[in-house]
């Protein structure tokens, strides 16, 4: 039976190649690729809103859910896929985008066969975020809705008042297991720009690091952003704010839920990320005056 | 007919006596709690933040030593002695070194346990979700260990019943994780399973300390019958020892103090095998002895390793677990080469 | 301490290796319990020693059965000496010894005054003494099994069960011990040791009880038992006899003439 399933994904791969092949020599229309595919869930988000839905062929599955994913709606009408090169190649895609990290065999298997990969990385500020959006809305073929999309988002960061030089909350990411975002990081820079001290990057942690609770709870912290909210799923992410010292803090320090998909990936929403912190960062700021 | 159990080599010199050496232990791993007080993330005074608590005020330094401090100096002693204690008890047992707490089933069951009942929110909105899923985790073990092994089987039968159940039980882990509704339960759950007391709250340790101290009793009365198994079995017999129910004694102690610790920690490896080891010298080869002696040793093995892990300059801070299989795993290589040795 | 067993049964699932055995020693005598291989001595004697239930049949000690002394006073009565002497730990003589005093103790009890005069005794008489602060990895063959006996003797029992002491000896050795266990009978303790040496047999013990053909073929006085026809039966050897200091002796000596026809 191994053979025969052996047997069988050959026979696929083969077909799909050779399609491919034929295809790659057909006559095409010059210009925008009609076959987008995402297989990552960050890229997905940029896909969605630059590429025109026909041209899209398939997004990842995670897309879909309004939990994780800004454009939950956008991807409903989409084809869904889990990141495996089965669901791909026969597709006929004509343009690939990936993460570096993630989908990695997909990936592999994919340029085995030929066909082409772009990998986008993570980005570490807000400049790289524009970078990207303009690349992606480049390689979609899309350049004015690219463009309109930067200048949409620069547009509402130039609404957000200046945050004060001095007077600047503290605050610290915490993640399962005491991890924690310090200095040149995207999120690092959402927080500065916020108007938060990044308590992090004040003790000298460099990009992703770990904080012990001793550090926090020694560090004058403010604010304590967690990524999980209390009635998800259970979550480790949440189980630490249950211990008895962030309890005891709670008077001084409080607790701020900033779901991941404001801000792990590098799209417009990184705004709504930045307007929410400098909410908490005004309000707190107006309870610390003499009344 | 001498078993190949009999590495260690012979000691000419006397053996200290067994008052002097429990209360030397003793005296070692209170010095060793204090350091673990002392040592942190976070300048703390001391001798200042004693004072304020027995005057009962709270500031930032009483709170960080009584509520991150205090613990990990209570974990790290308390999950030592636990794991020492049982590891000796499963060496006397088995009549083998290579023995160690883990092998009757309990800690695969544990880390089961505590990761169904809290990614799937069984515990309902209970803190300590956690740790009480391991309990429970422990104590499925258990039964199935006393069914499986009843009152009629031997040893053997004991070892393989924990062979099979720390296969299903890790199968069954990956496959909750696998399942759970959280998609970051792996991530989150691949590190607490590496074992670690960092950042655990005083009420894990209240929740846990009673089972332990319930487990540690159990363990520490068989001494006498394990001095008895020196001989084999049959004479063990024939000095008045039951011994099926000096098994079911020992599943049980172990679950609890074992189990229990699991649940609070996650698994920390190999000091239940190396610490009866380097100590059986030290009493004498007296299974009997040794538990005590163990359990101390295994509390001081555990509290320097944990100081170490806070000590060195790597960030993030090393996994408890990782630190004692990064050391153990070679020893216990020594260990295997050296018996080889000697059936040569 | 009388030891009686009655209509004494043992069989592994549908094999029996021994039907209907009736058996009673008293104390102060010695009895060898003899047989070819395979002939279920040292079953017996376990069962005896109220380490395996029988399939059928009872055991009585002191006119009590085992259920109602309790294991723990049992153990104080009887004394076991299993076969082989596996020794687990590398434990000092003085200390191996001393676990004979295991069945008296309170759990965290040391030893007192009573135990440590019972480890003397059973060490000196062992002869053994010397060897008190040596490992068991350090001494001879010969002397491991006087150690092993020593701890038996620590017990301070009634009843001495032994299950072939003298298996790996040397001939002074042999002598040493068969001597000691005599003595131990003449102290008024009840002794049934399993033995392959016919020789010794004859001439230490009081009572013989010789299993063969699953079951008790004839027991008593060594020169009742030991006769040519109950050896060749038995044993399927042809014995050579002696006598020494008007103590008869017998050696085996060659394959009896049945035997020699049978497949080996």
């Amino acid at each position: 039976m191994f053979a025969t399933v052996r047997c069988r994904r050959l026979i696929l791969t083969a077909v799909a190649l050779l399609s491919a092949i034929a295809h790659l020599g057909a006559t095409d229309a010059p210009g925008k690729p009609r076959r987008i595919v995402s297989l990552n869930m960050c890229v997905d988000e940029l896909v969605l809103r630059i590429a025109e839905p026909q041209n899209i062929a398939s997004v990842t599955w995670l897309s879909r859910d309004p939990k994780n994913s800004n454009v939950a709606e956008l991807g409903a009408r989409i084809p869904v896929n889990h990141g495996l090169a089965e669901e791909i190649i026969p597709l006929n895609p004509d343009l690939i985008i990936a993460g570096i990290y993630t989908a990695r065999t997909a990936v592999a298997m994919l340029k085995r066969v030929g066909i082409p990969v772009l990998e986008i990385g993570v980005p570490k500020s807000l400049d790289d975020v524009r970078a990207q959006i303009r690349e992606i809305a480049g390689l979609i073929g899309e350049r004015e809705r690219g463009e309109s999309v930067v200048a949409d988002m620069d547009r509402r960061l130039a609404a957000l008042p200046h945050p004060p030089s001095s007077d600047r909350p503290r605050a610290v990411v915490l993640n399962p297991n005491g991890a924690t975002v310090g200095k040149g990081t995207l999120v690092d820079e959402i927080m500065t720009r916020a108007g938060l001290t990044n308590v992090a990057a004040e003790l000298g942690i460099d990009s992703y690091g770990q904080i012990p609770l001793e550090a926090v709870a020694a560090n004058a912290v403010d604010v304590l952003i967690v990524s999980a909210s209390r009635d998800g799923p259970p979550a480790l992410a949440t189980e630490i704010l249950r211990h008895p010292v962030l309890a005891a803090l709670s008077d001084r320090t409080r607790v701020v839920v900033m779901p991941g998909r404001l801000w792990n990936c590098g799209g417009p929403a990184v705004v709504e990320a930045i307007e929410r912190l400098m909410q908490i960062a005004t309000e707190i700021r107006a309870e610390a005056q003499p009344k | 007919m001498m078993c190949a159990s009999a590495v260690d080599p012979v000691r000419h010199g006397r053996v200290p006596p067994y008052s002097v050496l429990v209360a030397g232990l003793a005296i070692l791993v209170v010095i060793l709690m204090g350091a673990s007080l002392a040592i942190g993330y976070a300048p703390l005074d001391l001798v200042q933040a004693f004072r304020d608590v027995l005057k009962g005020e709270k500031t930032l330094a009483t709170l960080v030593l009584t509520e991150l401090r205090l613990p990990r100096a209570l974990l790290g002693c308390f999950v030592g002695l636990s794991l020492g204690i049982s590891g000796a008890a499963m060496q006397g047992l088995l009549r083998n070194p290579l023995a160690e707490p883990g092998i009757i089933g309990v800690s695969g069951a544990a880390a089961f346990g505590a990761v169904t009942v809290f990614y799937f929110g069984l515990a309902g909105a209970l803190s300590l979700a956690l740790p009480l899923g391991g309990i429970a985790g422990a104590a499925a073990a258990t039964f199935l260990l006393y069914g499986l092994s009843g009152r009629g089987a031997g040893t053997m039968t004991l070892i393989l019943a924990g062979v099979a159940i720390n296969s299903f039980a890790g199968a069954l882990t990956s496959l909750a994780l696998n399942l759970s509704p959280n998609p970051y339960a792996v991530t989150e759950i691949v590190f607490w399973l590496l074992g670690s007391l960092a950042d655990r709250s005083l009420p894990y340790v209240w929740l846990i300390l009673p089972l332990m101290i319930i487990g540690w009793g159990l363990l520490l009365v068989s001494g006498p019958a394990l001095d008895g198994l020196t001989l084999g079995e049959d004479t063990a017999k024939s000095l008045g020892f039951d011994l099926g129910r000096l098994r079911l004694q020992l599943i049980a102690g172990t679950a609890l103090a074992v189990g229990s610790a699991v649940a609070v920690t996650g698994a920390i490896a190999f000091v239940g095998l190396v610490v009866p080891h380097l100590l059986r010298p030290l009493v004498a080869h007296r299974p009997g002895r040794l538990l005590l002696v163990s359990g101390l040793g295994g509390a001081a093995l555990t509290l320097a390793a944990d100081i170490t892990v806070r000590l060195l300059p790597i960030r993030p801070e090393l996994k408890l677990g990782v630190v004692t299989a990064i050391i153990g795993a070679p020893f216990l290589f020594g260990l295997i080469y050296r018996l080889r040795e000697e059936e040569a | 301490m009388e030891i009686e067993a009655q209509g004494i049964a043992i069989r592994f699932g549908p094999v029996a290796l021994l039907e209907g055995v009736d058996l009673a020693m008293r104390g102060g005598e010695m009895v060898g319990l003899i047989g070819p291989n395979g002939s279920g001595k040292t079953t017996l004697l376990r069962v005896l020693a109220n380490l395996r239930a029988p399939e059928a049949g009872r055991v009585h000690y002191a006119g009590r059965t085992a259920a109602e002394i309790g294991t723990r006073e049992l153990s104080r009565q009887i004394a076991y000496l299993a076969q082989g002497g596996a020794v687990h730990w590398p434990m000092r003589v003085e200390t191996l010894v001393a676990l004979g005093r295991l069945p008296h103790r309170r759990p965290f009890q040391g030893h007192d005054a009573a135990d440590r005069h019972a480890i003397e005794r059973a060490m000196t008489a062992a002869d053994v003494a010397y060897l008190r602060t040596r490992t068991m990895g350090q001494i001879s063959g010969g002397e491991r099994l006087r150690v092993l006996l020593a701890r038996a003797l620590a017990v301070d029992a009634r009843v001495l069960l032994a299950d072939e002491p003298i298996a790996a000896l040397d001939p002074l050795h042999q002598l040493q011990v068969m001597e000691l266990l005599r003595m131990i009978a003449s102290e008024g303790r009840g002794v049934i040791v399993v033995l392959h040496d016919l020789a010794l047999a004859t001439r230490f013990c009081d009572r013989l009880i010789l299993l063969a053909r699953g079951g008790i073929l004839v027991e008593g006085a060594p020169a009742h038992v030991l006769t040519d026809a109950h050896v060749a039966e038995a044993y399927g050897v042809e014995v050579v006899r002696g006598e020494r200091d008007g103590v008869p002796f017998l050696l085996p000596w060659k394959p009896s003439a049945q035997s020699e026809g049978d497949v080996p």
